[in-house]
Protein backbone atom coordinates (compact mmCIF):
# COMPACT_ATOMS: atom_id res chain seq x y z
CA UNK A 1 0.00 0.00 0.00
CA UNK A 2 2.67 2.47 0.95
CA UNK A 3 6.31 2.52 -0.03
CA UNK A 4 8.78 4.92 0.72
CA UNK A 5 12.51 4.38 -0.58
CA UNK A 6 14.73 6.49 0.58
CA UNK A 7 13.20 9.61 1.12
CA UNK A 8 14.41 12.88 2.16
CA UNK A 9 12.71 16.51 2.49
CA UNK A 10 13.84 19.85 3.11
CA UNK A 11 11.63 22.54 4.44
CA UNK A 12 12.49 25.58 2.50
CA UNK A 13 15.11 27.03 3.25
CA UNK A 14 16.24 24.54 6.12
CA UNK A 15 19.80 22.34 5.83
CA UNK A 16 19.19 19.73 8.13
CA UNK A 17 15.95 17.56 6.06
CA UNK A 18 12.89 16.89 8.72
CA UNK A 19 12.67 13.81 6.68
CA UNK A 20 16.18 11.70 6.73
CA UNK A 21 16.44 8.78 4.45
CA UNK A 22 13.05 7.49 5.07
CA UNK A 23 12.42 3.48 3.81
CA UNK A 24 9.08 2.46 4.70
CA UNK A 25 6.54 -0.21 3.18
CA UNK A 26 3.33 -0.80 4.94
CA UNK A 27 0.45 -3.18 3.74
CA UNK A 28 -2.71 -2.59 3.26
CA UNK A 29 -5.31 -2.74 6.15
CA UNK A 30 -2.20 -2.31 8.73
CA UNK A 31 -2.92 -0.21 11.54
CA UNK A 32 0.30 1.46 12.33
CA UNK A 33 1.13 3.66 14.97
CA UNK A 34 4.15 6.57 14.88
CA UNK A 35 5.80 7.48 17.87
CA UNK A 36 8.59 9.97 18.68
CA UNK A 37 9.67 12.45 20.58
CA UNK A 38 9.04 16.55 19.88
CA UNK A 39 10.49 17.65 16.21
CA UNK A 40 11.47 13.84 15.14
CA UNK A 41 9.51 14.53 12.13
CA UNK A 42 6.41 12.61 11.88
CA UNK A 43 4.03 15.29 11.40
CA UNK A 44 6.42 15.94 8.67
CA UNK A 45 5.83 12.12 7.92
CA UNK A 46 1.66 12.87 7.69
CA UNK A 47 2.46 15.43 5.58
CA UNK A 48 4.64 13.59 2.96
CA UNK A 49 2.16 11.12 2.71
CA UNK A 50 -0.82 13.56 2.44
CA UNK A 51 1.21 15.40 -0.39
CA UNK A 52 1.60 18.94 1.75
CA UNK A 53 4.99 18.47 1.75
CA UNK A 54 6.10 19.40 -0.63
CA UNK A 55 3.08 20.82 -2.34
CA UNK A 56 1.58 23.03 0.56
CA UNK A 57 4.86 23.74 2.25
CA UNK A 58 7.08 23.90 -1.05
CA UNK A 59 10.87 22.81 -0.02
CA UNK A 60 12.92 20.26 -2.00
CA UNK A 61 12.47 16.20 -1.82
CA UNK A 62 14.05 13.64 -3.09
CA UNK A 63 13.65 9.44 -2.83
CA UNK A 64 10.28 7.74 -3.92
CA UNK A 65 7.09 7.69 -2.18
CA UNK A 66 4.30 5.52 -3.55
CA UNK A 67 0.52 5.33 -2.00
CA UNK A 68 -1.23 2.53 -3.88
CA UNK A 69 -0.54 3.21 -7.55
CA UNK A 70 -0.01 6.83 -6.84
CA UNK A 71 3.13 8.86 -7.05
CA UNK A 72 2.90 11.32 -4.55
CA UNK A 73 5.00 14.04 -4.47
CA UNK A 74 4.63 14.25 -8.60
CA UNK A 75 0.94 14.09 -8.03
CA UNK A 76 -0.98 17.85 -7.81
CA UNK A 77 -3.23 18.16 -3.60
CA UNK A 78 -6.29 18.21 -6.13
CA UNK A 79 -5.50 14.03 -7.52
CA UNK A 80 -4.59 13.26 -3.96
CA UNK A 81 -7.73 14.86 -1.72
CA UNK A 82 -9.62 12.36 -1.53
CA UNK A 83 -6.83 9.50 -2.20
CA UNK A 84 -5.59 10.22 1.44
CA UNK A 85 -7.29 11.59 3.98
CA UNK A 86 -5.56 13.76 6.94
CA UNK A 87 -6.99 14.37 10.21
CA UNK A 88 -5.27 16.96 12.06
CA UNK A 89 -4.98 17.57 16.11
CA UNK A 90 -6.82 20.76 16.50
CA UNK A 91 -10.15 19.56 15.88
CA UNK A 92 -12.27 23.29 15.35
CA UNK A 93 -9.78 24.01 13.13
CA UNK A 94 -11.37 20.89 10.57
CA UNK A 95 -14.49 22.47 10.56
CA UNK A 96 -15.31 24.02 7.25
CA UNK A 97 -17.06 26.39 8.59
CA UNK A 98 -19.06 26.80 5.23
CA UNK A 99 -21.73 24.39 6.11
CA UNK A 100 -24.56 24.56 9.09
CA UNK A 101 -24.73 21.28 9.80
CA UNK A 102 -22.71 18.21 10.88
CA UNK A 103 -24.85 16.22 7.42
CA UNK A 104 -23.63 18.91 5.14
CA UNK A 105 -20.29 19.38 6.39
CA UNK A 106 -19.56 15.76 5.84
CA UNK A 107 -20.73 16.41 2.32
CA UNK A 108 -18.56 19.34 1.45
CA UNK A 109 -15.59 17.12 0.69
CA UNK A 110 -17.66 14.92 -2.19
CA UNK A 111 -19.37 18.24 -3.12
CA UNK A 112 -16.26 19.42 -4.11
CA UNK A 113 -14.68 16.30 -5.56
CA UNK A 114 -17.85 16.88 -7.86
CA UNK A 115 -20.27 13.72 -7.10
CA UNK A 116 -23.66 13.48 -8.41
CA UNK A 117 -26.28 14.31 -5.09
CA UNK A 118 -27.54 10.74 -4.91
CA UNK A 119 -23.69 9.37 -4.41
CA UNK A 120 -23.22 12.34 -2.00
CA UNK A 121 -26.45 11.13 -0.10
CA UNK A 122 -25.84 7.74 0.07
CA UNK A 123 -21.80 8.40 1.28
CA UNK A 124 -22.98 10.72 4.09
CA UNK A 125 -25.39 8.12 5.48
CA UNK A 126 -23.50 5.60 5.20
CA UNK A 127 -20.39 7.26 7.11
CA UNK A 128 -22.89 8.89 9.68
CA UNK A 129 -24.14 5.47 10.90
CA UNK A 130 -20.31 4.14 10.68
CA UNK A 131 -19.06 6.52 13.24
CA UNK A 132 -22.00 6.83 14.74
CA UNK A 133 -22.98 10.22 14.30
CA UNK A 134 -26.70 9.91 13.56
CA UNK A 135 -28.38 11.64 16.65
CA UNK A 136 -26.00 14.48 15.81
CA UNK A 137 -26.84 14.91 12.00
CA UNK A 138 -28.72 17.87 12.31
CA UNK A 139 -26.56 19.74 14.88
CA UNK A 140 -23.62 22.73 14.30
CA UNK A 141 -20.81 20.96 14.04
CA UNK A 142 -19.74 24.09 16.12
CA UNK A 143 -21.65 23.04 18.85
CA UNK A 144 -20.38 19.76 19.82
CA UNK A 145 -17.75 18.47 22.24
CA UNK A 146 -14.11 17.93 20.90
CA UNK A 147 -14.35 14.42 20.75
CA UNK A 148 -17.54 14.77 18.60
CA UNK A 149 -15.94 17.18 16.47
CA UNK A 150 -12.71 15.34 15.93
CA UNK A 151 -15.56 12.21 14.41
CA UNK A 152 -16.84 14.38 12.68
CA UNK A 153 -13.52 15.36 10.77
CA UNK A 154 -12.77 11.43 10.76
CA UNK A 155 -16.23 11.32 9.36
CA UNK A 156 -15.73 14.05 6.88
CA UNK A 157 -12.52 12.53 5.42
CA UNK A 158 -13.65 8.98 5.50
CA UNK A 159 -16.73 9.76 3.53
CA UNK A 160 -14.31 10.62 0.67
CA UNK A 161 -13.04 6.88 0.63
CA UNK A 162 -9.44 7.37 0.95
CA UNK A 163 -7.35 4.50 0.62
CA UNK A 164 -5.23 5.71 3.08
CA UNK A 165 -6.22 7.21 6.61
CA UNK A 166 -3.61 9.44 8.11
CA UNK A 167 -3.69 10.92 11.42
CA UNK A 168 -1.66 13.68 13.46
CA UNK A 169 -2.03 13.25 17.00
CA UNK A 170 -5.78 13.69 16.74
CA UNK A 171 -6.70 12.95 20.09
CA UNK A 172 -3.76 15.28 22.22
CA UNK A 173 -6.93 17.71 22.74
CA UNK A 174 -9.42 15.08 23.83
CA UNK A 175 -10.49 14.20 27.06
CA UNK A 176 -10.40 9.84 27.41
CA UNK A 177 -13.60 9.76 26.47
CA UNK A 178 -12.97 11.65 23.36
CA UNK A 179 -9.85 9.58 23.23
CA UNK A 180 -12.04 6.16 23.39
CA UNK A 181 -14.37 7.23 20.58
CA UNK A 182 -11.63 8.09 17.87
CA UNK A 183 -9.69 4.75 19.09
CA UNK A 184 -13.19 2.73 18.52
CA UNK A 185 -13.79 4.02 14.91
CA UNK A 186 -9.79 3.54 14.20
CA UNK A 187 -10.05 -0.15 15.24
CA UNK A 188 -13.35 -0.90 13.60
CA UNK A 189 -11.81 0.54 10.22
CA UNK A 190 -8.45 -1.20 10.13
CA UNK A 191 -10.43 -4.33 11.80
CA UNK A 192 -12.68 -4.12 8.70
CA UNK A 193 -9.61 -4.63 6.50
CA UNK A 194 -10.03 -2.01 3.90
CA UNK A 195 -8.61 1.33 4.97
CA UNK A 196 -5.08 1.66 5.73
CA UNK A 197 -4.49 3.86 8.84
CA UNK A 198 -1.05 5.69 10.09
CA UNK A 199 -1.44 7.32 13.48
CA UNK A 200 0.94 9.51 14.96
CA UNK A 201 0.43 9.15 19.08
CA UNK A 202 1.20 9.81 22.38
CA UNK A 203 -1.28 7.96 24.29
CA UNK A 204 1.17 4.82 24.37
CA UNK A 205 -1.58 2.79 26.13
CA UNK A 206 -3.82 3.25 23.40
CA UNK A 207 -1.72 2.31 20.57
CA UNK A 208 -0.50 -0.81 22.64
CA UNK A 209 -4.08 -2.27 22.74
CA UNK A 210 -5.05 -0.88 18.81
CA UNK A 211 -1.91 -0.47 16.79
CA UNK A 212 -0.75 -3.64 14.75
CA UNK A 213 2.93 -1.85 14.51
CA UNK A 214 4.43 0.46 15.73
CA UNK A 215 7.26 2.55 14.05
CA UNK A 216 9.39 5.38 15.99
CA UNK A 217 10.80 8.39 14.55
CA UNK A 218 14.05 10.75 15.74
CA UNK A 219 15.92 13.42 14.20
CA UNK A 220 13.64 12.80 10.99
CA UNK A 221 14.59 8.88 10.47
CA UNK A 222 12.86 5.91 11.46
CA UNK A 223 14.95 4.53 14.50
CA UNK A 224 12.54 1.49 15.60
CA UNK A 225 10.11 -0.33 13.91
CA UNK A 226 7.96 -3.54 14.88
CA UNK A 227 5.05 -4.92 16.06
CA UNK A 228 2.96 -2.66 18.80
CA UNK A 229 3.46 -4.63 22.04
CA UNK A 230 7.31 -5.60 20.74
CA UNK A 231 8.13 -2.14 20.01
CA UNK A 232 6.15 -0.43 23.03
CA UNK A 233 8.37 -2.53 25.58
CA UNK A 234 11.62 -1.61 24.25
CA UNK A 235 13.71 0.22 26.70
CA UNK A 236 15.48 2.43 24.30
CA UNK A 237 11.97 4.36 23.99
CA UNK A 238 12.77 5.99 27.31
CA UNK A 239 15.87 6.82 26.41
CA UNK A 240 14.66 8.64 22.83
CA UNK A 241 11.81 10.53 24.86
CA UNK A 242 8.93 8.54 24.12
CA UNK A 243 8.39 7.12 27.44
CA UNK A 244 6.89 4.00 28.47
CA UNK A 245 2.83 2.85 29.04
CA UNK A 246 2.04 3.12 32.53
CA UNK A 247 1.84 -1.05 32.93
CA UNK A 248 5.19 -0.95 31.70
CA UNK A 249 6.56 1.66 34.02
CA UNK A 250 5.05 0.08 36.59
CA UNK A 251 6.43 -3.36 36.01
CA UNK A 252 9.93 -2.18 35.70
CA UNK A 253 9.80 -0.79 38.49
CA UNK A 254 8.92 -3.36 40.32
CA UNK A 255 11.00 -6.06 38.41
CA UNK A 256 14.12 -3.36 39.85
CA UNK A 257 12.96 -4.35 43.40
CA UNK A 258 14.03 -7.57 41.89
CA UNK A 259 10.62 -9.33 43.21
CA UNK A 260 10.19 -10.36 40.05
CA UNK A 261 12.58 -12.06 37.41
CA UNK A 262 14.31 -10.25 34.80
CA UNK A 263 13.62 -12.72 31.95
CA UNK A 264 9.72 -11.62 32.39
CA UNK A 265 8.96 -9.51 29.37
CA UNK A 266 7.87 -6.12 30.49
CA UNK A 267 3.82 -5.53 29.61
CA UNK A 268 2.21 -2.69 27.26
CA UNK A 269 -1.71 -3.75 27.68
CA UNK A 270 -3.62 -4.25 30.65
CA UNK A 271 -3.57 -7.73 30.37
CA UNK A 272 -0.27 -8.64 30.01
CA UNK A 273 0.06 -6.35 33.04
CA UNK A 274 -2.83 -8.55 34.65
CA UNK A 275 -0.28 -11.25 33.97
CA UNK A 276 3.09 -9.92 34.62
CA UNK A 277 2.20 -8.99 38.01
CA UNK A 278 0.52 -12.54 38.98
CA UNK B 1 -29.00 28.32 12.16
CA UNK B 2 -26.52 29.74 14.47
CA UNK B 3 -25.58 33.21 13.74
CA UNK B 4 -28.09 33.77 10.86
CA UNK B 5 -31.36 35.32 10.92
CA UNK B 6 -33.41 32.36 8.59
CA UNK B 7 -36.26 31.11 10.12
CA UNK B 8 -36.73 27.76 8.99
CA UNK B 9 -40.13 26.90 7.47
CA UNK B 10 -41.63 25.50 4.01
CA UNK B 11 -43.86 28.24 3.00
CA UNK B 12 -43.95 28.94 -0.72
CA UNK B 13 -41.46 32.08 0.11
CA UNK B 14 -38.60 29.65 1.46
CA UNK B 15 -39.17 27.78 -1.56
CA UNK B 16 -38.78 30.34 -4.15
CA UNK B 17 -35.21 30.40 -6.05
CA UNK B 18 -32.89 32.50 -3.60
CA UNK B 19 -31.85 34.97 -6.57
CA UNK B 20 -35.74 35.35 -7.57
CA UNK B 21 -35.73 36.80 -3.49
CA UNK B 22 -32.37 38.63 -3.66
CA UNK B 23 -34.39 40.12 -6.93
CA UNK B 24 -37.04 41.16 -4.84
CA UNK B 25 -35.05 42.47 -2.32
CA UNK B 26 -33.56 44.92 -4.84
CA UNK B 27 -36.39 45.68 -6.17
CA UNK B 28 -37.60 47.08 -2.31
CA UNK B 29 -34.11 48.92 -2.64
CA UNK B 30 -35.09 50.85 -5.94
CA UNK B 31 -38.62 51.23 -4.48
CA UNK B 32 -36.87 52.75 -1.54
CA UNK B 33 -34.84 55.17 -3.30
CA UNK B 34 -37.50 56.37 -5.80
CA UNK B 35 -40.65 56.40 -4.45
CA UNK B 36 -42.06 59.69 -4.27
CA UNK B 37 -43.50 60.35 -0.69
CA UNK B 38 -44.21 58.75 2.52
CA UNK B 39 -47.31 57.84 1.84
CA UNK B 40 -46.04 56.04 -1.68
CA UNK B 41 -43.23 54.54 0.55
CA UNK B 42 -45.98 52.80 3.61
CA UNK B 43 -48.59 52.24 0.92
CA UNK B 44 -45.77 49.81 -0.87
CA UNK B 45 -44.32 48.25 2.45
CA UNK B 46 -47.79 47.40 3.70
CA UNK B 47 -49.41 46.23 0.59
CA UNK B 48 -46.19 44.55 -0.54
CA UNK B 49 -43.65 43.58 2.43
CA UNK B 50 -45.93 42.68 4.79
CA UNK B 51 -48.18 39.98 2.88
CA UNK B 52 -45.05 38.22 1.90
CA UNK B 53 -43.78 38.11 5.42
CA UNK B 54 -47.21 36.51 5.98
CA UNK B 55 -46.98 34.54 2.67
CA UNK B 56 -43.50 33.31 4.48
CA UNK B 57 -45.49 32.69 7.53
CA UNK B 58 -42.44 35.77 9.02
CA UNK B 59 -45.13 38.08 10.02
CA UNK B 60 -44.07 38.24 13.90
CA UNK B 61 -40.72 37.77 13.19
CA UNK B 62 -40.50 40.27 10.59
CA UNK B 63 -42.31 42.93 12.16
CA UNK B 64 -40.34 42.34 15.22
CA UNK B 65 -37.13 42.66 13.28
CA UNK B 66 -38.50 45.69 11.29
CA UNK B 67 -39.45 47.33 14.73
CA UNK B 68 -35.99 47.08 16.26
CA UNK B 69 -34.41 47.90 13.09
CA UNK B 70 -36.19 50.95 12.32
CA UNK B 71 -37.26 52.35 16.09
CA UNK B 72 -33.72 54.39 16.21
CA UNK B 73 -34.06 55.95 12.71
CA UNK B 74 -37.33 57.06 13.14
CA UNK B 75 -36.05 58.95 16.58
CA UNK B 76 -32.77 60.27 15.46
CA UNK B 77 -34.26 61.37 12.28
CA UNK B 78 -37.39 63.08 13.22
CA UNK B 79 -35.18 65.18 15.88
CA UNK B 80 -32.64 65.73 13.80
CA UNK B 81 -34.71 66.83 10.12
CA UNK B 82 -37.51 68.45 12.57
CA UNK B 83 -35.47 70.73 14.01
CA UNK B 84 -32.99 71.97 11.19
CA UNK B 85 -35.36 72.15 8.83
CA UNK B 86 -37.16 75.35 8.37
CA UNK B 87 -40.95 75.68 7.65
CA UNK B 88 -44.63 76.76 7.99
CA UNK B 89 -45.96 74.69 10.74
CA UNK B 90 -44.55 74.74 14.22
CA UNK B 91 -45.46 72.18 16.47
CA UNK B 92 -43.34 71.96 19.43
CA UNK B 93 -40.97 74.42 20.91
CA UNK B 94 -37.64 73.56 23.17
CA UNK B 95 -34.47 76.05 24.51
CA UNK B 96 -35.26 78.21 21.19
CA UNK B 97 -35.59 75.35 19.12
CA UNK B 98 -38.80 74.96 16.92
CA UNK B 99 -40.28 71.41 15.38
CA UNK B 100 -41.55 72.15 11.69
CA UNK B 101 -44.05 70.16 10.27
CA UNK B 102 -42.39 69.88 7.30
CA UNK B 103 -38.89 68.79 8.99
CA UNK B 104 -40.64 65.96 10.66
CA UNK B 105 -42.19 65.03 7.25
CA UNK B 106 -39.02 64.81 5.66
CA UNK B 107 -37.40 62.85 8.81
CA UNK B 108 -40.25 60.48 8.86
CA UNK B 109 -39.64 59.80 4.88
CA UNK B 110 -36.41 59.39 4.76
CA UNK B 111 -36.48 56.75 7.72
CA UNK B 112 -39.35 55.02 5.74
CA UNK B 113 -37.38 54.51 2.79
CA UNK B 114 -34.93 53.23 5.57
CA UNK B 115 -37.71 50.64 6.60
CA UNK B 116 -38.37 49.92 2.87
CA UNK B 117 -34.70 49.03 2.04
CA UNK B 118 -33.82 47.02 5.60
CA UNK B 119 -37.63 45.15 5.51
CA UNK B 120 -36.43 43.73 1.57
CA UNK B 121 -33.60 42.59 2.90
CA UNK B 122 -34.82 41.15 6.07
CA UNK B 123 -37.24 39.34 4.08
CA UNK B 124 -34.66 37.58 2.17
CA UNK B 125 -32.25 36.81 5.57
CA UNK B 126 -35.04 35.27 7.14
CA UNK B 127 -36.74 33.73 4.15
CA UNK B 128 -33.57 32.08 2.86
CA UNK B 129 -30.79 29.99 4.19
CA UNK B 130 -27.21 31.92 3.79
CA UNK B 131 -25.92 28.52 2.06
CA UNK B 132 -28.58 28.40 -0.61
CA UNK B 133 -28.26 31.81 -1.26
CA UNK B 134 -24.45 31.81 -1.81
CA UNK B 135 -24.85 28.08 -3.83
CA UNK B 136 -26.97 30.40 -6.03
CA UNK B 137 -24.79 33.17 -6.30
CA UNK B 138 -22.04 30.47 -7.59
CA UNK B 139 -24.19 28.46 -9.91
CA UNK B 140 -24.58 31.91 -11.92
CA UNK B 141 -20.95 32.78 -11.56
CA UNK B 142 -19.66 34.35 -8.21
CA UNK B 143 -16.19 33.01 -7.48
CA UNK B 144 -16.69 29.67 -4.73
CA UNK B 145 -14.04 31.73 -2.36
CA UNK B 146 -16.05 34.28 -1.82
CA UNK B 147 -18.99 32.26 -1.19
CA UNK B 148 -16.82 30.39 0.94
CA UNK B 149 -15.60 33.66 2.90
CA UNK B 150 -19.04 34.71 3.39
CA UNK B 151 -20.15 31.78 5.42
CA UNK B 152 -17.55 31.21 7.06
CA UNK B 153 -17.75 34.67 8.71
CA UNK B 154 -21.06 34.09 9.49
CA UNK B 155 -20.25 31.16 11.55
CA UNK B 156 -16.81 32.23 12.85
CA UNK B 157 -17.24 35.31 13.87
CA UNK B 158 -19.84 34.38 17.17
CA UNK B 159 -16.76 31.83 17.78
CA UNK B 160 -14.58 34.20 17.62
CA UNK B 161 -16.10 36.63 20.17
CA UNK B 162 -16.51 33.40 22.39
CA UNK B 163 -12.85 33.48 22.27
CA UNK B 164 -11.49 36.77 22.93
CA UNK B 165 -14.69 36.38 26.14
CA UNK B 166 -12.08 33.36 27.18
CA UNK B 167 -8.89 35.37 26.94
CA UNK B 168 -10.40 38.11 28.46
CA UNK B 169 -11.68 35.82 31.13
CA UNK B 170 -8.61 34.43 31.58
CA UNK B 171 -6.68 38.14 32.08
CA UNK B 172 -9.61 38.80 34.72
CA UNK B 173 -8.57 36.31 36.74
CA UNK B 174 -4.75 37.01 36.58
CA UNK B 175 -5.67 40.43 37.84
CA UNK B 176 -6.15 42.93 35.23
CA UNK B 177 -9.21 45.19 35.90
CA UNK B 178 -11.50 44.88 33.36
CA UNK B 179 -14.90 47.22 34.99
CA UNK B 180 -13.14 50.46 34.34
CA UNK B 181 -14.00 53.33 31.85
CA UNK B 182 -14.50 53.35 28.12
CA UNK B 183 -11.28 54.62 27.59
CA UNK B 184 -9.28 52.09 29.43
CA UNK B 185 -11.13 49.25 28.12
CA UNK B 186 -10.17 50.13 24.81
CA UNK B 187 -6.50 50.00 25.93
CA UNK B 188 -7.40 46.56 27.69
CA UNK B 189 -7.67 45.58 24.37
CA UNK B 190 -4.39 45.86 23.48
CA UNK B 191 -3.35 42.53 25.48
CA UNK B 192 -6.12 40.94 23.89
CA UNK B 193 -5.51 41.11 20.08
CA UNK B 194 -2.25 39.41 21.20
CA UNK B 195 -2.84 36.32 21.69
CA UNK B 196 -6.49 35.90 19.78
CA UNK B 197 -4.07 37.33 16.33
CA UNK B 198 -1.39 35.07 17.31
CA UNK B 199 -3.85 31.76 17.67
CA UNK B 200 -5.54 32.77 14.96
CA UNK B 201 -2.18 33.19 12.64
CA UNK B 202 -1.34 29.39 13.49
CA UNK B 203 -4.71 28.20 12.92
CA UNK B 204 -4.57 29.80 9.57
CA UNK B 205 -2.25 27.06 8.14
CA UNK B 206 -3.61 24.02 9.46
CA UNK B 207 -7.19 25.23 8.74
CA UNK B 208 -5.89 25.75 4.99
CA UNK B 209 -4.55 21.91 4.91
CA UNK B 210 -7.59 21.07 6.69
CA UNK B 211 -9.60 22.70 3.35
CA UNK B 212 -6.57 21.37 1.11
CA UNK B 213 -7.82 17.45 2.35
CA UNK B 214 -11.17 17.91 1.82
CA UNK B 215 -10.46 18.80 -1.98
CA UNK B 216 -11.56 22.33 -1.72
CA UNK B 217 -9.07 23.73 -4.50
CA UNK B 218 -9.46 20.83 -6.82
CA UNK B 219 -10.25 22.03 -10.34
CA UNK B 220 -13.55 21.41 -11.96
CA UNK B 221 -17.37 21.48 -10.99
CA UNK B 222 -18.02 21.35 -7.67
CA UNK B 223 -21.68 19.64 -7.06
CA UNK B 224 -24.08 19.75 -3.95
CA UNK B 225 -26.15 18.16 -1.44
CA UNK B 226 -28.69 21.09 -1.45
CA UNK B 227 -31.33 21.22 -4.26
CA UNK B 228 -32.19 24.32 -5.65
CA UNK B 229 -35.30 24.53 -7.36
CA UNK B 230 -35.56 26.70 -9.76
CA UNK B 231 -38.81 27.13 -12.86
CA UNK B 232 -38.87 28.62 -16.15
CA UNK B 233 -41.14 31.46 -14.40
CA UNK B 234 -39.55 32.29 -12.05
CA UNK B 235 -36.82 32.99 -14.90
CA UNK B 236 -38.86 35.20 -16.59
CA UNK B 237 -40.05 36.70 -12.89
CA UNK B 238 -36.44 37.76 -12.74
CA UNK B 239 -36.06 39.01 -15.90
CA UNK B 240 -39.29 41.17 -15.51
CA UNK B 241 -38.05 42.55 -12.23
CA UNK B 242 -34.97 43.73 -13.77
CA UNK B 243 -37.31 45.48 -16.24
CA UNK B 244 -39.18 47.07 -13.54
CA UNK B 245 -35.78 48.21 -11.77
CA UNK B 246 -34.48 50.02 -14.74
CA UNK B 247 -38.29 51.34 -15.25
CA UNK B 248 -38.62 52.85 -12.13
CA UNK B 249 -34.60 53.97 -12.50
CA UNK B 250 -35.53 55.74 -15.41
CA UNK B 251 -39.09 56.92 -14.29
CA UNK B 252 -37.40 58.77 -11.25
CA UNK B 253 -34.57 60.47 -13.86
CA UNK B 254 -37.24 61.68 -15.82
CA UNK B 255 -38.78 63.32 -12.57
CA UNK B 256 -35.96 64.74 -11.52
CA UNK B 257 -35.20 66.09 -14.91
CA UNK B 258 -38.23 67.41 -15.68
CA UNK B 259 -38.81 69.36 -12.25
N1 LIG C 1 6.99 24.75 8.40
C1 LIG C 1 8.24 24.41 8.77
N2 LIG C 1 9.30 25.10 8.30
C2 LIG C 1 10.56 24.75 8.66
N3 LIG C 1 10.86 23.74 9.49
C3 LIG C 1 9.86 23.02 10.01
C4 LIG C 1 8.48 23.32 9.68
N4 LIG C 1 7.69 22.44 10.33
C5 LIG C 1 8.53 21.63 11.03
N5 LIG C 1 9.82 21.97 10.85
C6 LIG C 1 11.00 21.30 11.43
O1 LIG C 1 11.02 19.98 10.96
C7 LIG C 1 11.40 19.08 11.98
C8 LIG C 1 10.32 18.03 12.16
O2 LIG C 1 9.14 18.64 12.65
P1 LIG C 1 7.78 17.89 12.83
O3 LIG C 1 7.56 16.98 11.68
O4 LIG C 1 6.74 18.90 13.11
O5 LIG C 1 8.05 17.02 14.15
P2 LIG C 1 7.04 16.26 15.11
O6 LIG C 1 5.69 16.27 14.48
O7 LIG C 1 7.61 14.91 15.27
O8 LIG C 1 7.05 16.99 16.40
C9 LIG C 1 11.63 19.94 13.22
O9 LIG C 1 12.98 20.16 13.34
C10 LIG C 1 10.89 21.21 12.91
O10 LIG C 1 11.53 22.31 13.54
MG1 LIG D 1 3.85 17.09 15.18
Amino acid sequence: MIRIKDFCYWYPGQDQPALDGIDLEIPEGQFCGVVGPNGAGKSTLCYALSGFAPHFFHGTWEGELQVGKRDVPRSTLGELAGEIGLVFQNSFNQISGARFTVREEIAFGLENLGLKRKEIERRVEETLALIDLEALAERSPFALSGGQQQRVAIASILAMQPKLLVLDEPTSQLDPRGTQEVFKILDKLAGRGGTTVVLVEHKLEWLAAFADRVITFSQGRIVLDGSAKKILADEKLLKLGVGQTQFTQAAAAVQKKKFIPRSRPLPVTLKQAQKFFE
Amino acid sequence: MHGTLFVSGNSGLHRLHPLTKLALTFLFLVFAATLPNLLWLLAAFVILLVPMSAWGGLLRPFLRSCLVVITPFVISLSIIQGFFTPGETPLFHLAGFVLTGEGLLAGLTVASRILMALGGALLLMLSTRPDMLMLALTRSGLPGSLAYVVLTSIQIFPRFQERAQVILEAQQARGLEIKVNIFKRLRLLVPLMGPLVLSSIVDVEERAMALEARAFSRPGRKTSLLALADSPGQHLARWGLLLLMLALIGWSIWRAISS
